[in-house]
C-alpha cells in the first residue's frame, strides 16, 4: 500500500464553536485523552496503514501543529523518500462555513500532488477519534474500479451533530446532506480519489477555488463513481466543547479504550520525557486517566489528566478534563470543568459547569 | 570526522550476576528502574545533559536489549550526523576473535573508534550507576590541575568501603594512594567508577598493561595502580550528591523504593532533571472505579482496577479487580490478575502472578521476592494465606 498511496491531511477548518478552546491553536492540535492531539489520530491511522507520504494541510493558527509533529519523527516520517509534507493552508473562507477540505488548498499545493508517485490519494480531516486500518478500505476502492470512496459510519443520533450525511443505494452514494434525523451515515471526513480525479477537479473549478470538494462531488454525483465504505469500529466526533467533553469520558470506557490504544496499531504521539506520575499516600482516584508527570495528592474521579497535572492535597477533581501544567491548589473543588494548559486553581475555588454545559477554562488563566 | 574534545565510553558489558533473574536474559544496564526508565538511562541523560554528544556503548553480555534499547540513540537526542551513540561488541580479527576480557581491554579493543575522534578527554563511565552529574564541572576541574587522570569520589560509611576502590588524596585533591576493595580501607573516599584520562595518557597505558600477562586488563584493579606508580598526575573529583551502584536485589529495592519519599534524594522529578529514555507509546495510565493508589509510582499503560500502594507500577503494568500490590515493584508489562497479592517483591517483565495467587511476604525479616521476566506464579491451592 506504501508505494500506491499517499495522504493529505486537512486542519485547515471551521473551529468557531469550540470557544476559547481553539482561541490560539486549531481544532486538529486540541489536546486530547491524556497525551494526544486530535490529529495524532489521522496521522497514526495512515502510517498504521502503511502510508510513509503524508501531506498535512496547516489551518491559520498552526504553531501548535508545527510544534506538535515537528519533522515527523514521532510517525517514522522523517524520511529521505516520501515523508511529511507541510502544506500551508489557505486563509479560511467565511465564518460559519462548513469547509473541511478546499479545493484551493489543494491547488495551492499542487507541485506536492504532482510529485507523489502513487496513484491514489487518501485524504483526510483531523478532528474524529477512531483508530483504523485503511488497507481493507483501499482494497475495497480498487475493486470497484477507482474512482471516489467515501468512509462513513452508521449513527443514531444524527440530528444532534452537524456532519455531512450520505444516503446510499447499495456502496453508491445518492446523495449528501447536512439535514437528518434518527440514523443515518455519517461521513467520517474521510475519502479515497484518485490522483487523475482529483487533479480533475482542479482544472474544473478552477475558479471556484473556495468550494469544499465534497461539494464538487456532491455536484457530481450522477457522473461521478462514488462508493461508500462503512467503519464498524468506536468513533469519537469532536464538532463543539460538548462533543469534546462527552468524547474525552467515553475514553474511560474499557472497550474504548482498548479499541483505540489497546491494539498493535498505536496512535502516536509527541514524546515528551516525564517521570512516572507519582501518587502521595492521600492520593483517592477514581475512573480516571492520569499520564506521566503528574503528581496528585488529592482526588480525581471521572476526570482526564493531562502530562504534568498537580492536583493537590484536599483538592477534589470531578468530571473534568485537565490539561498539560494545570496546578490545582489544595482544597479547590473542580466539576465539569475543562481547564485549558497552564491553568492555576488556587486554594479555596469552587468552579463547577454542568454535564451539558462544561466550564472552559482559558490557558495561562491564574483563578 | 571532526574532532571532538571529550567523547565518553560507557561500559556496559557487565552482567550484574547479583541481581539474579532479573538478569538472566537482559544485562544488567538494561534493567528496568523507577518505573519508565532502563539503569543506562541515567548515565546517557548525563552524557547529553553535559553536551557530550558521542558515546561508545560497550557491550557483551545478553546485548539484545540494550541494542533494541539504544537504536539509532534518538532518545537521547545521540542521533547527530558527527557521532552519537556507537553500541561497540567484541569483534573478531584476522588472528581471530576474543571477549572482552576486562574494562581496560574493552576500551583497548576500541582505540580505532576513539582515535577517529582525535579527542583531547576520554570519559569513562559504567551504564549501571543512578545519579546525575554535570561531567562539565568535572573536567574544567579535571584541566584546571593539568591532570591526567581524574576519579571521581564520593565518602562512603567506612564499613561500606572495601566494597569500592577506596583513594587517599591530598589537600589539593591529587591521589597519592588507590587500593581497589582493600579489606581493611584507611579512607572512606570511594572511587565512583567515572574516570576522565587525557586520551595520550590512556591510550599509552592501555598498550602498557595489554602486555603485561598478570594483568586482569581492569581499570581499578591494574590501570590506575599503574598511573599511579608511575607517578602520573592522578586527581580526585570530590562529588557530593546521589549516587547508586545497585549491585544486589536488596539494594535494587530500596533505591526503587526510596523514590516514593516526600524527600527523596535521587531527584528524578523536578522540571529540570531531564532524563530520558526510550519510551514507547501508550496512552496515560486508567486507575478504575475501585482502584487504589497511594504512595506510588504509575507510568502509562497501566491500567489499576484493585489495590496499589506503597509501589512502583512499570509502564503496561496490570493490577486486576480485587488485587493488591503492596510494598513491591511491577517491571513493564508485568500483569497481576485478579484477587491475586503481591508483597515486597520485584515482578519480572511480562510476568504474571496468576488469579488468586499470593508472592512475596510482607515479613521484613524474609528477602524480597523475586520472579523473573514472562515467568508465572500460579495459585498453589494449598499452602496457607498471609
Amino acid at each position: 500500500m506504501a508505494g500506491r498511496i499517499f495522504g493529505i491531511i486537512s486542519c485547515n477548518y471551521n473551529d468557531d464553536s469550540f470557544g476559547q478552546l481553539t482561541a490560539v491553536r486549531s481544532v486538529a492540535s486540541l489536546p486530547f485523552g491524556g497525551r494526544y492531539r486530535l490529529l495524532d489520530f489521522a496521522i497514526s491511522n495512515m502510517v498504521n496503514s502503511g502510508i510513509r507520504t503524508i501531506g498535512l494541510v496547516t489551518p491559520y493558527q498552526y504553531r501548535s501543529i508545527l510544534d506538535h509533529v515537528g519533522a515527523g519523527k514521532e510517525w517514522s516520517l522523517d524520511r529521505k523518500h516520501g515523508g511529511l509534507f507541510l502544506l500551508p493552508g489557505s486563509i479560511y473562507g467565511p465564518k460559519g462555513a462548513h469547509c473541511s477540505f478546499m479545493l484551493r488548498d489543494i491547488i495551492k499545493n499542487q507541485p506536492y500532488l504532482d510529485r507523489a508517485k502513487a496513484d491514489t490519494v487518501l485524504i483526510c480531516g483531523s478532528s474524529k477519534v477512531f483508530n483504523m486500518d485503511f488497507r481493507p478500505m483501499f482494497a475495497a476502492h480498487e475493486a470497484a474500479g477507482g474512482g471516489i470512496t467515501m468512509l462513513y459510519k452508521k449513527v443514531s443520533d444524527s440530528a444532534a451533530r452537524d456532519a455531512l450525511y450520505l444516503d446510499l443505494e447499495g456502496d453508491m452514494v445518492k446523495n449528501m446532506t447536512r439535514e437528518t434525523i434518527g440514523a443515518a451515515n455519517c461521513f467520517m471526513d474521510c475519502f479515497l480519489i484518485d490522483k487523475k480525479l482529483l487533479l480533475n477537479f482542479v482544472e474544473w473549478y478552477q475558479n471556484f477555488s473556495h468550494i469544499d470538494m465534497t461539494e464538487i462531488m456532491n455536484d457530481n454525483l450522477e457522473t461521478l463513481p462514488i462508493h461508500a465504505y462503512p467503519f464498524e469500529g468506536y468513533l469519537g466526533q469532536v464538532n463543539s466543547i460538548n462533543d469534546y467533553m462527552r468524547c474525552s469520558q467515553d475514553l474511560l470506557r474499557a472497550e474504548i479504550r482498548q479499541e483505540l490504544f489497546g491494539g498493535p496499531a498505536k496512535i502516536r504521539t509527541k514524546i515528551e520525557d516525564n517521570p512516572p506520575a507519582k501518587y502521595s499516600a492521600e492520593a483517592e482516584v477514581r475512573n480516571s486517566l492520569v499520564p506521566t508527570g503528574c503528581q496528585i495528592d488529592g482526588l480525581v474521579e471521572n476526570s482526564i489528566l493531562f502530562r504534568g497535572v498537580k492536583v493537590k492535597k484536599g483538592a477534589q477533581v470531578r468530571n473534568c478534563v485537565i490539561m498539560s501544567k494545570c496546578v490545582i491548589e489544595e482544597g479547590a473543588l473542580l466539576e465539569n470543568v475543562i481547564c485549558d494548559k497552564f491553568v492555576t486553581i488556587s486554594s479555596g475555588n469552587k468552579l463547577s459547569g454542568t454535564e451539558a454545559k462544561p466550564l472552559v477554562i482559558g490557558k495561562n488563566s491564574n483563578i | 570526522m571532526q574532532k571532538k574534545e571529550c567523547i565518553a565510553m560507557l561500559l556496559a558489558g557487565g552482567q550484574g550476576s547479583r541481581l539474579g533473574a532479573l538478569t538472566s536474559k537482559i544485562a544488567k544496564p538494561a534493567v528496568a528502574f523507577g518505573g519508565k526508565y532502563r539503569i543506562i538511562d541515567f548515565s546517557l541523560s548525563n552524557c547529553v545533559n553535559s553536551k557530550i554528544d558521542t558515546v561508545g556503548v560497550l557491550i557483551q553480555y545478553r546485548p539484545l536489549m540494550l541494542n533494541s534499547y539504544l537504536g539509532t540513540g534518538a532518545p537521547w537526542d545521540l542521533d547527530e550526523q558527527e557521532g552519537g551513540v556507537f553500541v561497540l561488541p567484541p569483534y573478531a580479527t584476522q588472528a581471530g576473535g576474543e571477549w572482552y576480557s576486562g574494562t581496560a581491554d574493552s576500551v583497548l579493543k576500541n582505540i580505532d573508534f576513539i582515535d577517529s575522534y582525535n579527542p583531547e578527554y576520554v570519559l569513562i563511565i559504567s551504564g549501571d550507576h543512578l545519579y546525575t552529574m554535570d561531567y562539565n564541572r568535572m573536567l574544567e576541574f579535571h584541566k584546571k590541575n593539568q591532570a591526567e587522570l581524574t576519579v571521581s569520589v564520593i565518602e562512603v560509611p567506612i564499613e561500606e568501603a572495601s566494597r569500592f576502590g577506596i583513594i587517599t588524596a591530598g589537600e589539593d585533591g591529587r591521589i597519592v594512594k588507590f587500593s581497589e576493595k582493600p579489606a581493611h580501607p584507611d579512607s572512606t573516599l570511594a572511587s565512583m567508577g567515572i574516570y576522565i584520562f587525557d586520551w595520550p595518557v590512556l591510550r599509552a597505558a592501555l598498550q602498557a598493561d595489554a602486555l603485561n600477562p598478570e594483568s586482569e586488563h581492569d581499570f581499578g584493579k591494574n590501570v590506575i595502580p599503574m598511573l599511579l606508580e608511575e607517578r602520573r598526575r592522578l586527581f580526585a573529583y570530590a562529588f557530593s550528591g546521589y549516587w547508586r551502584d545497585v549491585g544486589t536485589i536488596e539494594s535494587y529495592y530500596e533505591a526503587n523504593m526510596a523514590l516514593l519519599a516526600d524527600d527523596c534524594e535521587f531527584d528524578i522529578f523536578s522540571e529540570n532533571a531531564n532524563i530520558y529514555s526510550n519510551a514507547n507509546i501508550f496512552p496515560p495510565h486508567y486507575v478504575g472505579e475501585k482502584g487504589v493508589v497511594q504512595n506510588s509510582l504509575i507510568c502509562n499503560g497501566c491500567i489499576v482496577e484493585g489495590e496499589v500502594r506503597n509501589s512502583i507500577l512499570s509502564t503496561e503494568a496490570y493490577v486486576g479487580p480485587g488485587a493488591k500490590v503492596e510494598d513491591s515493584i511491577l517491571l513493564p508489562g508485568a500483569r497481576v490478575e485478579s484477587g491475586a497479592r503481591v508483597m515486597r517483591a520485584i515482578v519480572g517483565e511480562r510476568a504474571v502472578i496468576e488469579v488468586n495467587a499470593y508472592f512475596g511476604s510482607l515479613d521484613q525479616s524474609q528477602p524480597i521476592a523475586v520472579i523473573g521476566d514472562n515467568e508465572h506464579v500460579a495459585d498453589d491451592l494449598w499452602s496457607g494465606r498471609y
